[in-house]
């Protein structure tokens, strides 16, 4: 009698359990489907976005190869950028393949960039080529594009069975044919510019010259820079070959400080140092540790620099040292020295000096004089004019007025850094200074 | 005796009870130098009793920024100081002389995250809306926001955590070296949350509280410091699984992460 009883509460209970878990997993489960379809369209809408908004880049492109003057263009040229930024923001929100997306992006970048700047740096012959091409390569791709995303688009796929069968290696369409078609098409229809290219050896620091310097001699230049630290070097390893500079990565572990330094095999030139240490209590002024920096910097012959900037952070101070050029007396914002300064004793724990040894090539320029009153509303003043020499969205180092302007904002003061290229008067840049 | 004994105490502890829960403390700046990047509490200070007599009407955050500095200069002209916009010992004594600085009411708002205002000649209670978010102690160049050092700290913390301070620097300035390429999205949170791109994005991990070391890492990546040399890609040998990422140029080793191009 006592058995069944008992049997039956173990029935029961065991029947509940099996009622609460199986509800349980029902809900779980068409929570996680509702998730899943959710997903799956937005991805949908997305990739039918970029879709539609591909057409309308093609047509786009096409209306601008109807004239012969910039001027007549400028909407559909417009329409071209807006256009480009916005499938590239579609682009970029879909799980796609990387190398496709990344060659994707690179050139709907490239045509946006070269429609918005048609007027001023292409001659019309050249922007019909260019373009008449471009248009061509594009409307290949829309086809394959089209041909990609059917399944997905009329449902018969979700995102993921549709990335799968992307995959799979089929010649007709698949991620890689898509991919190195349009590497292809970035190559022949927007070769790399002048400036690009140069900026880009700039960037790979083609032009250091100097001697190759030892894995011992480059200890030595870390032991003179900041001998507090490099008692214990703790390993040195070369760059590896994919790196387009080689470089010595130096880590040390000096009783309480940890870090690193990248020196140039060419050179011995210090692309980077952090060092890592417990912080005492924060006790020198501030003169006191920006007198520290400008201490180093001259013992470190970075003599050419002049003070721009410094943050303070809870353990330090980061400064921003610039290059200054002697024949107009020029800052060059784009020849950079970073440092951070303890707050507790003044050591310097960081130093990035990778922008400054790429020194950029200067040209004279013709400085216009420009009426200041004209070209700002009457409720800016202009509380600091020096030249400086800035990239523009070309890669060119231009030389510009480099202006510090303030102006009334319902009783705040907005100040703003607007820099107006001296020759051009294009400005080039402006930023709200916080 | 004992009676007096037991007054004087009730005077001390009512004298010393009234001092702590005192809302004015007027000399409470500290001895350094104010001038524009710092920040801190006695920043906060300067703000906040600038703002009570109506020169500063920005948010009171302790960054010494443009804003303050031109208040503080209108102050120094209005006060017959040398006008440098930098708080010495000589225009520190003034302004406490001047202003009013409830210490309390300022920190407690802080603390809580509340949008308020420090103006003097109206109830501060009338002053404070509920909510708005709490601000980092923390100055970023111009062009960053607070919201791109949080979600790349989380970002950092996420995916490097265990690396070491180098690796996690290199993780923020790959990030960042996305942003400025023609092949990734131009924003920070574009870069972080573009599909694939992070694993710690995929498995929920970036949604961990980042501890203080990977916000230090992320902000030296924004003040210019790059330790992965230009990298847009970085994995990890042991756990990749993408036959694409090992065909990159590889340009070094930090931690268990491999940088390249």
């Amino acid at each position: 009698m006592l058995f069944k009883s008992t049997m039956k509460k173990t029935i029961f209970v065991l029947a509940y359990a099996l009622i609460v878990v199986s509800v349980f997993a029902f809900t779980k489960t068409t929570e996680n489907n509702r998730l899943s379809l959710a997903l799956s369209n937005e991805y949908a809408m997305k990739m039918a976005d970029a879709s539609d908004k591909l057409e309308e880049l093609d047509k786009a492109v096409k209306q601008t190869l109807l004239f012969n003057h910039s001027d007549e263009s400028k909407k559909s040229r417009d329409d071209i950028w807006r256009l480009s930024s916005d499938i590239k923001s579609s682009v970029a929100s879909l799980p796609l393949d990387a190398s496709f997306t990344t060659s994707w992006m690179n050139y709907l970048s490239r045509v946006g960039n070269y429609a918005k700047e048609a007027d001023r740096a292409a001659q019309p012959d050249e922007y019909y080529k260019v373009m008449s091409q471009a248009s061509k390569n594009l409307g290949s791709m829309q086809n394959e594009w089209k041909l990609a995303t059917a399944g997905l688009l009329d449902g018969q796929y979700s995102m993921d069975e549709w990335t799968r069968k992307l995959d799979t290696s089929n010649p007709d369409f698949d991620w890689s044919t898509m991919g190195a078609s349009i590497k292809q098409y970035t190559e022949s229809d927007f070769p790399l510019t002048a400036s690009e290219s140069d900026a880009m050896k700039k960037k790979e620091l083609k032009h250091i010259e100097d001697a190759k310097v030892t894995q011992a001699e480059a200890i030595d230049r870390f032991k003179i820079l900041f001998p507090n630290v490099s008692n214990d070097v703790i390993g040195v390893e070369m760059s590896k070959p994919g790196s387009p500079y080689p470089f010595f990565h130096i880590r040390f572990a000096d009783r309480e400080s940890i870090g690193y330094i990248d020196i140039t095999e060419k050179g011995g030139h210090v692309l980077s140092y952090l060092s890592e240490r417990p912080f005492g209590k924060a006790s020198l002024a501030f003169e006191e540790i920006k007198k520290k920096a400008e201490d180093f910097l001259q013992a470190a012959d970075y003599k050419d620099l002049v003070y721009q900037e410094s943050r303070e952070n809870n353990t330090a101070w980061h400064f921003v040292f610039v290059r200054k050029e002697p024949f107009y007396g020029a800052k060059v914002f784009s020849d950079v020295i970073h440092l951070k300064v303890a707050k507790d004793n003044g050591d310097i724990i960081g130093l990035d000096a990778s922008e400054y040894i790429r020194k950029e090539k200067l040209h004279r320029q013709a400085i216009k004089k420009i009426d200041w009153k004209e070209f700002f509303h009457k409720d800016v003043q202009i509380v600091e004019e020096e030249l400086a020499y800035v990239e523009n969205e070309r890669l060119e180092q231009r030389l510009s007025h480099y202006l510090t302007v303030t102006r009334d904002e319902h009783g705040q003061t907005g100040t703003y850094s607007v820099i107006v290229d001296t020759e051009t008067e294009e400005v080039i840049k402006t930023e709200r200074l916080d | 005796m004992k009676k007096i004994v037991l007054r004087l105490f009730i005077l001390v502890m009512l004298i010393g009870s009234a001092y702590a829960t005192s809302p004015i403390q007027s000399d409470a700046f500290s001895s350094r130098d104010l001038g524009r990047g710092a920040t801190g509490d006695d920043v906060i200070e300067l703000q906040a009793r600038l703002q009570y007599i109506g020169f500063y009407n920005g948010n009171i955050d302790g960054k010494f920024g443009y804003g303050t500095y031109w208040a503080l200069r209108n102050f120094q002209d209005k006060y017959g100081l040398p006008i440098d916009g930098i708080a010495g010992s000589q225009t520190k004594k003034k302004l406490t002389a001047a202003s009013s600085y409830d210490e309390k009411f300022v920190m407690d708002n802080l603390k809580k995250g509340n949008k308020f205002t420090h103006y003097g000649g109206k109830p501060l209670a009338s002053q404070v809306k509920q909510g708005g978010g709490k601000s980092e102690n923390i100055h970023l160049p111009s062009k960053y926001s607070e919201q791109d050092l949080k979600l790349m700290a989380n970002a950092v913390y996420g995916e490097a955590r265990g690396e070491p301070y180098e690796g996690q620097v290199a993780v923020a300035a790959v990030i960042l070296n996305r942003v400025e390429h023609a092949d990734f999205p131009n924003t920070v949170s574009g870069v972080i949350f573009q599909p694939g791109a992070f694993t710690a994005v995929a498995d929920g991990q970036i949604w961990l509280t980042p501890n203080e070391r990977a916000k230090e890492a992320v902000l030296d990546a924004l003040n210019g410091w790059d330790p992965s040399e230009n990298a847009i890609y970085y994995f990890n040998p042991i756990t990749a699984t993408s036959k694409w990422i090992w065909s990159r140029p590889q340009i070094k080793k930090i931690g268990l992460h491999i940088f390249c191009h």
